[in-house]
């Protein structure tokens, strides 16, 4: 293949593995918006159509890894892009199981409170990781990581509280579950954040 | 980590024309390590100057220090036991036309004086028997060695180029004229081959050096522009030159 065809090729297939993780972003703030004045509803098409595209970005990078065996930054592109795909789609998973909770115990109706402000927290950092990593935004996906500390704080005090009788009923478990769920969905902005200072400077860093 | 071979602030010139400009560069023992760089950079000049095979040609010139264990191969050697302890292996295989497989892989010993027949055989067979060659040309050694296939035929120099016991060998394009399960063997062999040698290589084909070498140097124009571990040169180049070559948006 020659050289301009090469970079052509690559290209076209980079900019495709690129639209299809901004639609799966998409989904996932979809997904993240329908629980924004509660909990409970959920599309599950959402997250089904979600996993869909996880599996179209994973099988275009293997697609760029046996006819380009690329290198640099395009190799750190499809490497960033499997793990992104990864996290957005298990954090719609995260989205899904709280639903699922709530139709375990029957809930229709349930005073989520500070859950629900964690949940709107997380929600952020989940779009704002996204972004960092879709506009290679170093300094965003930094702060990020250390914005986590809150979010695992804040988690921490709803277990607390729910220990000490601010809620009853099944409304208890719901809600220390969904918490759990949020605060690994939390977890996962910050991985996304990972993947971008790693596609910006080639290091890799181990967070917790 | 040892060092081989170092080369210091070396310069060469074709005439006037300056075509290496103040590379230097460590060679780690038993590892390979390869310079890529697109043609004209001077990939080949500067492995010719590694075992003063450039001074060969006329008009050219050097300037700057190549050490082998810490010896200047310009001023502590001579040029015969440089190339002895230097070996090269070219991009097209080149058999003697005249001579047997067997007179080929003995040919650098005979003129070192080797007489001792056994010594000889052996030779051939550990060398052959090494570059994984002996099964297939074991009942053909009074063959010529250009009745071989290429990939066969670059085996076979291979092995004449080992069969010196050469402390470095240096590869220019060692597969460029081969096909693809041709190259595997050699890409294999040279893996095999750093246990015992230190191996520099030449090649075009990015993906080759990320695949055999554990040293890259990329040159541009006759200057070394970066030189680091392979994982690191393909996965996060710091230099932009770097990263535009390996990624193929070059020029």
């Amino acid at each position: 293949m020659k050289e301009q065809e090469y970079v052509e090729k690559i290209n076209a297939l980079l900019l495709e593995m690129n639209e299809v993780l901004v639609t799966l972003g998409d989904y996932v703030e979809d997904v993240l918006n329908e629980k924004r004045g509660g909990l409970l509803p959920l599309t599950t098409e959402l997250c089904r159509a979600a996993q869909m595209k996880e599996e179209k970005v994973l099988e275009i990078c293997i697609e760029a890894l046996i006819r380009f065996q690329p290198f640099a930054g395009d190799l750190r592109t499809i490497a960033t892009s499997m793990k992104v795909a990864y996290h957005l789609s298990r954090i719609c998973r995260y989205l899904r199981n709280i639903t699922e909770i709530a139709e375990e115990f029957s809930l229709t109706d349930c005073e989520t409170g500070s859950v629900l402000s964690l949940f709107r927290e997380a929600e952020d950092m989940v779009q704002v990781a996204l972004n960092s990593y879709l506009q290679r935004d170093l300094k965003t996906a930094k702060d990020l990581i250390k914005a986590d500390e809150s979010i695992d704080q804040r988690y921490r005090e709803i277990l607390r509280n729910l220990a000490t009788g601010i809620y009853s009923g099944t409304c208890i478990l719901f809600n220390g579950l969904s918490a759990r769920i949020i605060e690994r969905m939390a977890d996962h902005a910050c991985y996304l954040a990972n993947e971008t200072i790693y596609l910006v400077t080639g290091e890799r860093r181990i967070i917790d | 980590m040892h060092h081989k071979l170092e080369v210091q602030n070396l310069s060469a010139w074709f005439d006037e024309k300056q075509v290496l400009k103040d590379v230097s560069i460590s060679f780690p023992s038993n590892n390979v390590t390869a310079i890529i760089g697109p043609s004209g950079c001077g990939k080949t000049t500067f492995i010719r100057c590694l075992n003063r095979m450039h001074e060969l040609v006329p008009g050219a010139r050097v300037q700057g220090k190549v050490l082998l264990d810490g010896r200047d191969v310009y001023k502590d050697m001579d040029a015969m036991e440089v190339r002895r302890k230097v070996g090269m292996v070219f991009q097209k295989p080149n058999p003697f036309p005249n001579m047997s497989i067997f007179e080929n892989v003995v040919a650098g010993l005979k003129l070192l004086g080797v007489r001792d027949k056994k010594i000889l055989s052996d030779k051939v067979e550990s060398k052959l028997r090494e570059v994984g060659l002996w099964e297939e040309v074991k009942d053909d050694l009074k063959k010529s060695g250009t009745m071989l296939s290429g990939g066969q035929q670059q085996r076979l120099c291979i092995a004449r180029a080992l069969a010196v016991d050469p402390e470095v060998l240096l590869m220019d394009e060692p597969t460029s004229s081969l096909d693809p399960a041709s190259t595997a063997k050699i890409e294999s062999l040279i893996r095999e081959l750093k246990e015992k040698t230190t191996i520099v290589i030449i090649t075009h084909n990015v993906q080759q050096a990320a695949r055999i070498s554990d040293f890259t140097g990329f040159l541009y124009l006759g200057s070394l522009v970066e030189f680091g571990e392979t994982k690191k040169i393909f996965e996060s180049p710091k230099n932009p030159l770097t990263e535009r070559y390996v990624t193929g948006r070059f020029g």
